[in-house]
């Protein structure tokens, strides 16, 4: 229903009218960068600023620098990788995590745009961040990144121009103006996908498990919505060539949905699910357990913090 | 999209205004969204506005939301004076549907089996904004609470293996409620039931 040529020339205008000199806060996800991708066609002053977290996959500043260079995003990678990790250090909570890495992200944007000389700050956020961010009768979910991290007193105006569109309606715009679809990946990154505290230990492990079910599941003729795998803090004894083992716990989420705001569990051939599980345990020593996970949205949440 | 439809939407577009009332329900924009495919135009205000605003509308939707009817009615604001204000059709969703048994004089409890994520839920009658609407559906549930008893005035026309009242309509005011998500989109035929309500709100 939604019109994808009237959306982006509305947005435009938007942005013209809303913002003189701007910094954009961009994950490089489907939402922020089709945000970097609209806002680099007003005729407006805005820097785009990536931070590398530290938190992030493989591929992910490869992939976003192409992006920059291939629609003339006036974009900015930062390297903050030292920053974030040693705030998450003895964190566990979930929510604690997600709202340190929050605040982070502003503190290190409001520094940004300060050296820009900017006054607003342009976020992707879209419909269900702020719905299951909670906020007057609403129950808090969790605290999404790019809202429930906020400070309450802010020196940027905030311009949100995907503030009602639902993922579906993102790929929609992005598939118009040619963006590469990829599956959704949270603001905190890998931090909320280690169960228990981040060390960069375990986002090596982390990151080589995603390398390997986003491969696997790349053979898939009918991808899910989402797929990868989550660090648990749980060890359980294992054999490995005659000898005993003691190690660690990978669960892998397929979730199938259209939005984000409900959806089932995927039901993949067992092969792919085999390959995963075989690579994992022979490619990672640290891990001797693999483990699917079987549950919907609602009870439980895509993501597992 | 049929031609039917279509002229359907030209239709209706432009004529009409629903207003859904917030609760908390995490799916309240969901809902927004369903009626704007529909081609609707709906604003989501919080349940404590004044009822002066909802003097244009044609119709309200009650959302769902996190409160417990029996020991949290007041996180429900003021949606008893939305219902009695005015004589537009209501249609109330998970704890607006169980707002609607309690105001009829029925009641509300904690549930049984509570009911999250998929269920099948089968119709008994299909009267109302329920045309249309296979007998048998798997909609989304996400409910603690249930309702065990509604008033004389609403006919009781689907459940589930492990809730009674999973829908009921007025027999003589367009009141409607459902105790699962038709907005959800894992929800069969939810647009179907939406769309029958949004037909009943024209004037």
């Amino acid at each position: 229903m939604l019109d994808p040529e009237k959306f982006i020339k509305d947005s435009v205008s938007f942005i013209e009218k809303n913002v003189k000199r701007g910094i954009l806060a961009c994950s490089g996800g489907q939402d922020s960068t089709l945000l970097a991708v609209i806002s680099s066609m007003a005729k407006t002053d805005i820097l785009t600023v990536f931070i590398d977290t530290g938190l992030l996959r493989n591929n992910d500043i490869k992939r976003i620098k192409e992006i920059f260079s291939s629609y003339n995003v006036n974009g900015r990678i930062l390297d903050r990788s030292s920053l974030f990790i040693s705030r998450l250090r003895n964190v566990t909570d979930p929510e604690e995590k997600r709202k340190i890495i929050g605040r982070t992200f502003i503190e290190v944007f409001e520094e940004e745009a300060k050296n820009y000389g900017a006054e607003s700050l342009l976020q992707g956020t879209i419909a269900p961040d702020w719905i299951e961010s909670g906020g007057g009768s609403r129950d808090t979910i969790k605290s999404h990144h790019n809202v429930g991290g906020l400070p309450e007193k802010m020196n940027l105006r905030l311009v949100e121009p995907l503030r009602d569109l639902y993922k579906d309606e993102v790929r929609e715009v992005s598939r118009y103006l040619g963006l590469p679809e990829v599956q959704p990946f949270p603001g905190p990154g890998l931090a909320i996908r280690i169960i228990g505290e981040v060390t960069e230990e375990k986002l090596n492990i982390l990151r080589r498990a995603t390398d390997i079910v986003e491969y696997e599941s790349s053979k898939l003729n009918d991808k899910p919505w989402q797929y990868f795998p989550v660090l648990l803090p749980v060890r359980t004894t294992g054999i490995h060539g005659d000898q005993r083992t003691y190690g660690l716990t990978i669960a892998i989420r397929f979730i199938d949905t259209i939005d984000g705001m409900s959806g089932t569990f995927s039901r993949p051939d067992w092969s792919v699910l085999e390959n995963i599980s075989n690579r994992i345990t022979d490619e990672i020593p640290e891990i001797n357990r693999v483990v699917y996970d079987i549950t919907s949205k609602p009870p439980a949440t895509i993501e597992w913090e | 999209m049929s031609f039917e439809n279509i002229i359907y939407l030209i239709k209706i577009q432009n004529e009409m205004k629903i207003y859904i009332i917030d609760n908390g329900g995490q799916w309240t924009h969901r809902e927004w969204r369903t009626v704007r495919d529909l081609g609707v135009d709906s604003t989501i205000v919080p349940n404590t506005v004044d009822a002066d605003v909802l003097a244009d509308a044609d119709g309200i939707i009650l959302s769902g939301g996190p409160a417990s009817i029996e020991s949290e009615m007041s996180k429900l604001g003021n949606i008893k004076e939305y219902m009695h204000r005015y004589n537009y059709p209501v249609l109330g969703i998970c704890v607006g549907a169980q707002f609607i048994a309690i105001d009829s004089g029925g009641r509300v409890s904690k549930a049984l089996h509570a009911e999250y994520g998929k269920k099948i839920v089968n119709f008994t009658s299909k009267d109302g904004i329920f045309y249309n609407v296979p007998d048998s559906i798997n909609a989304w549930e996400n409910h603690n609470d249930e309702i065990k008893s509604i008033s004389d005035d609403y006919i009781i026309c689907a459940y589930s293996d492990t809730c009674r009242v999973q829908a009921f309509y007025h027999k003589n005011r367009d009141i409607f409620g459902v105790q699962f998500h038709p907005e959800v989109n894992n929800t069969e035929h939810g647009t179907t039931i939406f769309k029958n309500f949004i037909e009943k709100c024209r004037r």
